[in-house]
């Protein structure tokens, strides 16, 4: 593993430790330790039951948008074009609001509609982008923010239509929230999100050779039209995965990329798949420390982890825009 | 029937069609140039060419095989492309761009081989670039980063190599320098070399058999001396210009009139 990388897995355990740490009880590192090793004692009950499975769902959801947003970023050559710029995770909300709110429940149903409204936003804005030159990214991403918009307003509607104890937890969760997570959810993420990781990690070497532009990558004996569509669905079902544990929370998909690369390319070189494993590291940090400044930021008020994302997200949003504006990239 | 060949190639997008009933051999071991006016389709040709492109009618063959009848990769082992705007990822050092010239030779969980590292610094040695392997291509100049590009094609290992316009941006001893060095490659490596130029008369230097194309066909090939005339200029470019020895080296020399 190279330095770049180490930096941010150990960014990642000290804010999982801070996490697990701190909260309405603050937990000394004696009783952190003791209740990480033997699960015993004051910290045991708030790490089994209050904090752990929450900072692990919210680490985990954070690494599948990070590594999310870094396939689409990377495979349209475009910084802006992240899954939740582009619509996509407001899509699989609204998908995982159907099903939810029609009484299925949780679980693998959640999951499924999520996929199946991320897969279905991911669709349409293609082809409404479809131009005779094929896909052009600028043009998929300004598409996408449309279309992002038409589906939350949906999403709005589609909440006017619940009763109200449902739709106050609805809108919660579609704000983005790590609340209430137990260790099934992050079971959940963790089993859907590890074996698509190891897929996308398979085609590493493919995404190696888009960087380069699609004539030389099918010099090199790429398929480059099947290559571009297995990334871009193992990206929309990475980041469906985790708006079905966490909301479409905004902005980390977006943020982590441009971090990781930073970071990576100050600790020397980045290749593809160092960008891949160091954005899922660094989303996994920000969703981690995001909820853990939403939980700490009022006293007594816990605010949805979307709300605190929002907030760290939009000025990296306009650092981005600025950035590809003076690039001559917009 | 040895060689790269396009038989009755008619090429297309959408319905629009650019190349019609083209024919054209290239000669095996040498080096040749397509020239042609701006939207010629000299650029499509060579994709087709490298089987980036299915042709509408007719069809390409390598060795008297069907290109699009061989899998992807084989014919990313004998063919291999440089085409007009590759893309150098963010940061990436010399030796790392021309490794992923490996690509067709790797399999999907095969490490880097003792071959794969032959190929590279063997490439890297061809271009003038061993001393440059650690430094970032985005520091290069422009005539060393197409070098980079080239020794990414040359670590490729095929025996024929297509290049569109890799002289374009350069200035002049950086154009020299590039045609210098893939003459050079063709006459110590034997590799069969096809680049789209657009400087006429360096094109006659550097290479052996040219191919001039206009608005989709083939208006003349052969040796520089039989394709440089005044007349093919004219129907090509609807350029009136005279055709001189060059003082230096012979060859045809165009100097508009
Ligand atoms: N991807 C494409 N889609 C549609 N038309 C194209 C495309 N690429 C090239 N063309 C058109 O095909 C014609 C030939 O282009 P090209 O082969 O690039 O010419 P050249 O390389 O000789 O300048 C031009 O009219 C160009 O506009
Ligand atoms: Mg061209």
């Amino acid at each position: 593993m190279s330095r770049g990388l180490s930096l941010l897995a150990a960014a990642l355990l000290l804010a999982c430790l801070l996490g697990l740490a701190v909260g309405e009880v603050l937990l000394g590192p004696a009783d952190l330790w003791r209740g990480l090793l033997t699960g015993e004692g004051p910290g045991g009950f708030t790490l089994r039951v209050l904090r752990g499975p929450r900072v692990a769902t919210g680490a985990l959801a954070g690494a599948a948008l990070g590594m999310s947003g870094a396939i689409f970023q990377s495979v349209l050559r475009n910084p802006l074009a992240a899954p939740d710029v582009m619509g996509f995770t407001a899509g699989a909300g609204l998908g995982a609001l159907a099903v939810a709110g029609f009484g299925a429940g949780a679980g693998l149903s959640v999951t499924l509609g999520a996929a199946a409204g991320g897969a279905g936003a991911a669709v349409a804005v293609a082809l409404l982008a479809l131009t005779r030159e094929g896909l052009v990214p600028l043009r998929l991403v300004l598409v996408g923010i449309g279309a992002g918009f038409t589906l939350t307003a949906l999403t709005g509607f589609a909440m006017t239509r619940l009763p109200g104890p449902e739709a106050m937890e609805a809108q919660r969760w579609l704000s983005g929230s790590l609340a209430a997570r137990t260790w099934g959810h992050a079971g959940q993420i963790a089993l859907t999100a590890l074996p698509l990781a190891l897929l996308t990690a398979a085609l590493v070497p493919a995404l190696a050779l888009l960087e380069m532009g699609d004539d030389l990558a099918a010099g090199l004996g790429l398929r480059v039209q099947r290559a571009r569509a297995g990334l871009a669905a193992l990206g929309v079902a990475l980041a469906a995965a985790a708006v079905a544990v966490a909301g479409p929370v905004p902005f980390i998909a977006l943020m982590a990329g441009p971090l990781a690369r930073g970071a990576l390319r100050r600790a020397g070189t980045a290749g593809p798949g160092a960008v891949l494993a160091g954005a899922a590291l660094t989303g996994a940090t920000i969703a981690v420390l995001a909820d853990l400044a939403a939980r700490a930021a009022v006293p007594g008020v816990q605010l949805p982890l979307g709300v605190m994302t929002g907030i760290l997200g939009a000025p990296c949003l306009l650092w981005l825009l600025t950035r590809e504006m003076e690039r001559g990239g917009l | 029937m040895t060689g790269l060949r396009a038989e009755n190639l008619t090429l297309a997008y959408d319905r629009r069609i650019v190349v019609e009933g083209l024919t054209l051999a290239l000669p095996a071991g040498r080096v040749t140039a397509i020239l042609g006016p701006n939207g010629c389709g000299k650029s499509t040709l060579l994709k087709a060419l490298a089987r980036l492109i299915r042709p509408q009618a007719g069809r390409v063959t390598l060795d008297g095989e069907d290109i699009h009848a061989l899998p992807t990769r084989a014919v990313a082992r004998r063919l291999g492309l440089l085409p007009q705007a590759p893309i150098a990822p963010e940061g990436i050092t010399v030796g790392d761009l021309v490794a992923r010239g490996r690509a067709p030779w790797r399999g999907l969980l095969a490490g880097w081989s003792a071959a794969d590292e032959a190929a590279r610094a063997a490439a890297l040695a061809a271009t003038g670039l061993t001393d440059l392997a650690a430094r970032p291509v985005a520091d290069l100049s422009g005539g060393q980063r197409q070098r980079v590009w080239i020794a990414l094609a040359l670590a490729q290992q095929t025996e024929h190599l297509l290049l569109d316009e890799p002289t374009t941006w350069l200035d002049l001893p950086h154009q020299i320098e590039v045609l210098a060095l893939l003459r050079r490659l063709n006459r110590e490596q034997g590799r069969s070399i096809v680049t789209v130029l657009h400087d006429l008369s360096l094109a006659a230097r550097f290479a052996d058999h040219l191919v001039l194309m206009a608005a989709g066909r083939v208006l003349a090939e052969g040796t520089p001396e039989e394709v440089l005339t005044p007349g093919a200029l004219e129907d090509a470019f609807g350029l009136r210009a005279l055709v001189i020895a060059d003082p230096v080296t012979g060859t045809p020399l165009v100097v508009p009139a």
